[in-house]
């Protein structure tokens, strides 16, 4: 199989994946007790404007229709209205979807980070106290809620030492335009790209202190299985023959470690971090609550509680198509590290 | 010598002058200095900006026309003026009720006509002068667009009002279908609030749902439709449906700005999604004020805060325990009064709220007029009267009274699980009750409501206007009660209500409310439970923050000194 052949075929499984997720959540929401209607009338009922709303919602048609008019509008691009305040999905979501985007690359760049780092200096370190205290580290910021890390940070760091910000995403004067060049303008929605296009440096300082808690908390919940993950691969590669020749040759301490046996060691932790792309993504949601960060994850707790079907299913299409992108990003990566994988 | 001497006297002399002089300036000074110290005491400066932070958020829109939320009416009263209004730390009672945009006001003998003088010269913050036009435009578009979100549906106000009359540019008639005793709280309820009508325009032929106007991103002037208020709104960012940042400039073109309002030109309002995202901002010193929604829990650790001052008012929230009356066991009214003797009021308080809150004996709320402690007389608790009626009945320790008691989980109303629990420990203290307790998160709730299959329900209810009429109608009333379906219908209550409701006379009024509460007591239709707190925390160096019973945040009496 070449290359190309092994995309068109990832590209096209992603579409019955979608598919498939989009038709169990479509169902599962309206077998769920609660009626997106009633929620427009808590203090009165009239039974003639109950009427008139469901018309207006669409869900007075039955349920195929329903499903056949929402898959129509997708294939055209249009998620649809908001069952709670008939706004644009698609506008909404994709107002929301930067800020969880920006947190999501943050957070798991941490996460690599510090987990491959304690991950490779634990194997080096193997059945000392230096190991034993890294795995201990691992476990724990494994296990440990993550509202409850992010609450713990935002003690240290925001209430006592006053370095960074409780919560938000930054303060209005400092959300950055982007790159505007005469009429051209050009904007990601991440505000740290955004402020490096606009050139201001200030505002790319201030987006990096609202972002470095809420990303620090989501990565160091996640880096504990990267901790784990590279500090196994890392010790099997360090006995292999490759890593004793290149020590054998002279090669510095660090230049082996890096460069010859943790490219090797590094291909699974590549595949995990694909599939914790999707954990992230459940993270998000309760760092983002924590941090008032304004991300769709929010926006979707909110939604689940209004039954807002069309939106639900909004952000549901958009995510699978996030965790999708993000997996075959990872697998073509990883096709191309590994030329086996295409065999 | 003698020279000498005479040179000395001289010299004495230039030096007395100096001296006097000298004293003379110290005690300017010094005068000065006390008297800019008493200045600054009396007269203190004031910060020019105030930064708010809330868990709340615009849950729709700022249009009078749909807004029907605790933060957007917040809102809509700091940009818009109503026709009257409570003044500052109000119990509630008519005679708090001052003018705002109406200087004066008549109501004719049937209580069917209100005639209201209107302020003249007052402008718009678009520059346009304020008329009886604009009155009428208000309330004739209110009621024609009935969007079902809105409160003039939600209140009704349309089966209140028959029309608005233009009598002259300043001179505006409302001709009611009913005499509505509670017409001025009407007025002053922020769905009343006036509209400018150039940006709230009418698009097609006649009203309609699409005529509201909606949040548009980065046009704060064109996402509401206000302009008679304290403040105008300079920037509102929201993100997916939630607010992220609000900032409020004073509005020079206010009627009361003669009277030195806004006392903060500059209002920033940072929002936090949760509870304690807004303390941890709160203690970290990160705005000045944090007002709705603080947890008890919260409330009581910055009580001990010196850096902190707490604000306590009067609450306008009430939660209730219904019972479906349409089926066994609570078809019979000696059994919803064995329910009511048996629940204690003081553990709720105590245990859930931290003493943050009110034991309620009757629907219409403590601090306001005509609230009597009329549940008080079944008892708080008193199991022996519920072991007695029960007794009546056949129920005993052996064969118990049981029902199963529904909360709802989302945090639609504040601690729900606890709440539940602690009834139930209460209500089976009696030995002759069994308690059963089920969940369902808001929407599966709503729902169940409708269905009218839960037994014995916690709800709770935020007024609308400030009267009596809107803790009594909506619940006890053959049809204005009945979306609680709780299938309670009285005739003698009904009739008892269209009285109060219609009666303008304050002591009539009064003596038929106790009556109304006494019959509740003896049908025990409902049970009041308790009646929440209202808190806010600030910096110690703000001030002018007002708590009342109606709820309403006066954001333009709040300021800081520097």
């Amino acid at each position: 199989m070449t290359l190309r052949t092994y995309i068109v075929s990832r590209i096209l499984l992603t579409i019955p994946m979608i598919f498939i997720l989009l038709t169990t959540v479509f169902l599962i929401m309206r077998v769920l007790p609660g009626d997106p209607v009633l929620l427009h009338f808590e203090k009165m009922e009239n039974p003639a404007l109950i009427a008139e709303m469901r018309i207006r919602l669409g869900l007075d048609k039955p349920l195929p229709v329903q499903y056949v008019d929402y898959l129509i509008g997708l294939f055209r691009g249009d998620l649809g209205k908001s069952m709670q305040d008939y706004s644009s999905v698609g506008q909404q979501v994709f107002s929301a979807f930067p800020a969880t985007l920006e947190l999501a690359i943050f957070s798991m760049a941490i996460a690599v980070l510090i987990g491959v780092l304690l991950g490779v200096e634990s194997s080096k370190a193997y059945n000392s106290p230096k190991d034993h205290l890294i795995r201990v580290f691992g476990i724990v910021t494994y296990a440990i809620p993550v509202f409850f890390l992010g609450m713990i940070l935002q003690m240290i760091f925001g209430v006592g030492l006053h370095w960074l910000p409780i919560g938000g995403r930054t303060y209005q004067t400092m959300v950055p335009t982007g790159l505007n060049i005469g009429s051209l303008h050009f904007s990601t929605g991440l505000y740290t790209v955004d402020s490096l296009l606009e050139g201001n440096i200030v505002k790319f300082g201030t987006s990096l202190k609202y972002l470095f808690l809420p990303s620090l908390t989501l990565g160091l919940a996640l880096c504990g299985i990267f901790v784990r993950l590279t500090r196994s691969n890392m010790f099997e590669t360090l006995r292999l023959d490759f890593v004793t020749a290149a020590k054998a040759r002279g090669l510095k301490d660090s230049t082996v470690t890096y460069s010859y046996a943790l490219r090797n060691a590094f291909l699974p932790v590549l595949t995990m971090m694909g599939l914790q792309f999707a954990l992230l993504l459940g993270g998000a949601v309760l760092t983002e609550t924590t941090f008032s960060w304004p991300g769709l994850g929010r926006y979707l707790i909110d939604r689940i509680n209004f039954r807002d079907y069309t939106a639900i299913q909004g952000v549901v299409v958009v995510f699978g198509l996030f965790v999708s992108l993000v997996s075959l990003g990872i697998d073509l990566l990883y096709a191309y590290l590994d030329p086996r994988i295409r065999l | 010598m003698f020279a000498v001497t005479k040179m000395n006297l001289n010299d004495a002399k230039a030096i007395g002058k100096v001296a006097i002089a000298g004293v003379l300036i110290v005690v300017v000074i010094i005068a000065g200095v006390v008297g800019y110290y008493f200045y600054q005491t009396q007269n203190p400066p004031l910060k020019d900006r105030l930064i708010m932070g809330t868990t709340d958020s615009v849950e729709s829109c700022l249009d009078p026309a749909r807004a029907y939320d605790f933060f957007g009416f917040e809102i809509i009263q700091s940009l818009g003026s109503p026709l009257v209004e409570y003044k500052a730390g109000s119990t509630g009672s008519v005679d708090d009720i001052i003018p705002a945009l109406a200087t004066s006001w008549e109501v004719s003998a049937d209580g069917l006509t209100w005639t209201f003088n209107l302020r003249q010269g007052v402008m718009f913050a678009s520059e346009r002068e304020f008329t009886a036009n604009d009155v009428k435009y208000t309330f004739d578009r209110g009621i024609g667009i009935a969007d079902p979100d809105g409160a003039f549906v939600g209140v009704g106000v349309g089966d209140i009002i028959d029309s608005v009359t233009v009598v002259s540019k300043y001179v505006v008639k409302f001709q009611l279908k009913i005499p509505f005793a509670a017409f001025l709280s009407l007025m002053a309820f922020q769905a009343c609030y006036i509209v400018d009508p150039e940006y709230a325009p009418m698009a097609g032929s006649s009203w309609s749902i699409d005529d509201v106007v909606l949040y548009e991103d980065g046009n704060s002037r064109g996402s509401n439709p206000m302009g008679l208020g304290p403040y105008n709104l300079k920037s509102w960012t929201r993100v997916a449906g939630k607010d992220t940042e609000m900032t409020l400039e004073a509005n020079p073109l206010y009627w009361n700005s003669v009277g030195g309002y806004p006392k903060t030109k500059n209002i920033t309002i940072n929002f936090y999604a949760d509870s304690s995202g807004l303390a941890l901002a709160m203690t970290a010193g990160d705005i000045d004020v944090a007002f709705r929604q603080l947890s008890t829990t919260d409330i009581t650790a910055m009580k001990s805060n010196h850096d902190l001052k707490v604000w306590e008012g009067t609450g306008a929230f009430i939660q209730y325990l219904c019972m479906q009356q349409k089926n066994a066991p609570f078809n019979n009214a000696k059994i919803r009064q064995a329910v009511a003797a048996a629940i204690d009021r003081s553990s709720l308080v105590d245990t859930v709220f931290q003493g943050q809150a009110e034991k309620l004996y009757s629907m219409i709320p403590l601090g306001m007029f005509g609230h009597t402690e009329a549940f008080e007389s079944l008892g708080d608790p008193n199991y022996t009267r519920t072991r007695e009626l029960l007794a009546e009945l056949g129920y005993n320790e052996n064969n118990k009274l049981t029902f199963t008691l529904w909360y709802e989980t989302s945090g639609h109303y504040p601690q729900s699980p606890q709440q539940a629990l602690v009834l139930k420990s209460s209500l089976e203290e009696s030995g002759v009750i069994s308690v059963n307790l089920e969940s369902r998160d808001w929407a599966a709730y709503r729902t169940a409501r409708q269905e009218e299959i839960m037994q014995a329900y916690i709800l709770g209810w935020y007024p609308d206007y400030i009267d009596p009429d809107d803790y009594i109608f909506p619940f006890v009333h053959s049809s204005g009660g009945s979306w609680i379906h709780h299938n309670y219908a009285n005739p003698e209550m009904d009739k008892l209500i269209e009285w109060a409701r219609g009666n303008t006379t304050s002591t009539a009024r009064q003596s038929l409310y106790a009556q109304i509460q006494d019959l509740m007591v003896q049908d025990t239709a409902i049970i009041p439970l308790y009646q929440g707190g209202a808190y806010a925390v600030s910096k110690t160096n703000v001030d002018g923050i007002y708590l009342d019973i109606t709820q309403n945040w006066r954001h333009w009496l709040v300021y800081a000194i520097q």
